[in-house]
């Protein structure tokens, strides 16, 4: 997650100010890692620049809403963490059919034959990561990115209900059901002694 | 022994604590179960994000800065900041004056043993020295102001119980002792008719009955001849009851305490 900076403060106190640039410095130090948590979420690039760029943009819009005691980072995080659930909220549902393929009970069967095709092409990483790609591709908006953010960005359970805009114990709930998903989709590469 | 379920060995794992630690050190079963969930979380391998430095921030800013408007410096205009905060602590000025003003008045009123009067023409002959009934005077093209008058009580009963005591113990034969029991009883006529209706208003019907035969004796003896003989005594005294409304009046005068010593006394009343 993006993190706070000392002059942030000060520079959204400028661009509100009418210092346009002042904002710009702000997007110029906190694009790189917002990106980033972007492409965890989406898992695409250019949907990433997109959340990116739609975030700042957001960001400036709202920019007046901006309560001082939270940094910068965590509040332009979430609203990256929002712009790209809705992104991939869209996708979804343009895509309704293969995500409901995932639990669908007869299309496992299919998954699991075409994971079984052999021990030899299980192990081949670029297949697992497919999988592992796919499993987290499947799991809610929500799960999804409660798990990018604690999995991959190591963010606290707060920070996390911060980003997501709900209460703690529903994010700790979201990661649960994150992990719990994906190490049932992905137990067909488990290796059993 | 309670185990840990897959929930608190999830929390556990991204962020350790003691106790699920000291149990998992204690327990095999769990630590199996922690151990799977420590494999598979550690297998999970996602593509690492392509990588943005910073002029990853300046094209971005490059391709939005041209749609955003510059922000307008916030200017404290007087009329949203002085006249409205001007205006609202004036409200609330005249607010707190008015619960004042009505708190006073409430309680004003709910003072024991005081009453108010306004303009009313016996009020005035009472609060003026006392004057022999007159031809009603042209009243006058303005308006007179109100005219606040506080009567007390015990003021009233202390003067008319004083007043029955001598005629208790009028001597006929002396015109000039009897004339000042006339001029008194005019006086404390009107006072009278004020208390009468303040006790009427306070639903106390003992004082009230006992004033309204006070104010026929009072009538009675005002309403005399200048030559108040020694026959026109005695009726009073007898007809009027005169003992037994001097013992009523005392009676009456026992359950009013006195005015507290810093009272203005007036003769008809106390303010």
């Amino acid at each position: 997650m993006v993190r706070m900076g000392k002059n942030d403060h000060a520079a959204v106190q400028a661009a509100l100010a009418g210092d346009k640039d002042a904002y710009g410095a702000l997007v110029k130090l906190h694009g790189a890692s917002l990106f980033r948590v972007a492409f965890r979420i989406t898992g695409n690039e250019s949907d990433a620049d997109d959340v990116v760029q739609d975030a700042f943009l957001r960001g400036y819009q709202k920019l007046d809403s901006f309560e001082s005691r939270s940094s910068f980072g965590t509040w332009i995080c979430r609203i990256a963490v929002r712009c790209a659930l809705d992104r991939i909220g869209g996708r979804k549902k343009t895509e309704g059919s293969r995500v409901a393929e995932a639990d669908d009970p007869q299309q496992a069967e299919v998954q699991v034959a075409d994971a079984t095709a052999g021990p030899e092409r299980r192990l081949l990483s670029g297949e697992i990561a497919a999988l592992q790609e796919q499993a987290l591709r499947s799991l809610s908006p929500m799960e999804q990115a409660a798990f990018v953010l604690r999995h991959l960005e190591d963010c606290s359970t707060e920070e996390i209900a911060a980003a997501l805009g709900i209460a703690p114990g529903a994010a700790r709930q979201a990661v649960f059901r994150a992990v719990q998903k994906m190490r049932g989709r992905l137990a067909i590469l488990r290796v059993t002694p | 022994m309670k185990h840990l379920n897959e929930e608190e060995l999830i929390e556990h794992y991204y962020k350790a604590d003691a106790s699920s630690a000291k149990h998992l050190a204690r327990c095999a079963e769990c630590a199996q179960a922690y151990a799977a969930l420590q494999s598979d979380l550690a297998a999970l391998q996602f593509p690492a994000p392509p990588a943005r430095d910073v002029a990853y921030g300046e094209q971005v800013w490059a391709s939005i800065s041209s749609s955003l408007l510059r922000y307008e410096p916030h200017k404290k205009s007087w009329l949203h900041g002085g006249l409205w905060r001007g205006l609202s602590y004036a409200s609330s000025g005249a607010l707190l004056l008015a619960c004042a003003f009505y708190a006073g008045r409430i309680w004003e009123h709910k003072q024991p043993q005081t009453t108010v009067a306004a303009n009313s023409a016996p009020v005035q002959q009472m609060a003026v020295p006392p004057a022999p009934p007159s031809p009603p005077q042209p009243q006058p093209a303005t308006p007179q102001p109100r005219q606040l008058v506080v009567v007390v009580l015990g003021d009233h009963l202390d003067r008319s119980e004083q007043l029955l005591v001598e005629l208790k113990h009028a001597d006929a034969s002396n015109a000039e002792l009897i004339s000042p029991l006339r001029d008194e009883a005019r006086s404390l006529l009107s006072a009278n008719r004020l208390c009468r209706r303040k006790a009427r208003n306070s639903d106390d019907p003992a004082l009230a009955a006992a004033l309204d035969r006070l104010d026929s004796l009072l009538t009675e003896l005002a309403n005399q001849k200048e030559e108040l003989d020694a026959a026109a005594i005695t009726r009073l005294q007898d007809e009027m009851n005169a003992d037994g409304l001097l013992f009523e009046v005392r009676v009456l005068r026992s359950r009013i305490p006195d005015p507290p010593p810093g009272s203005r006394h007036f003769k008809g009343g106390t303010i």
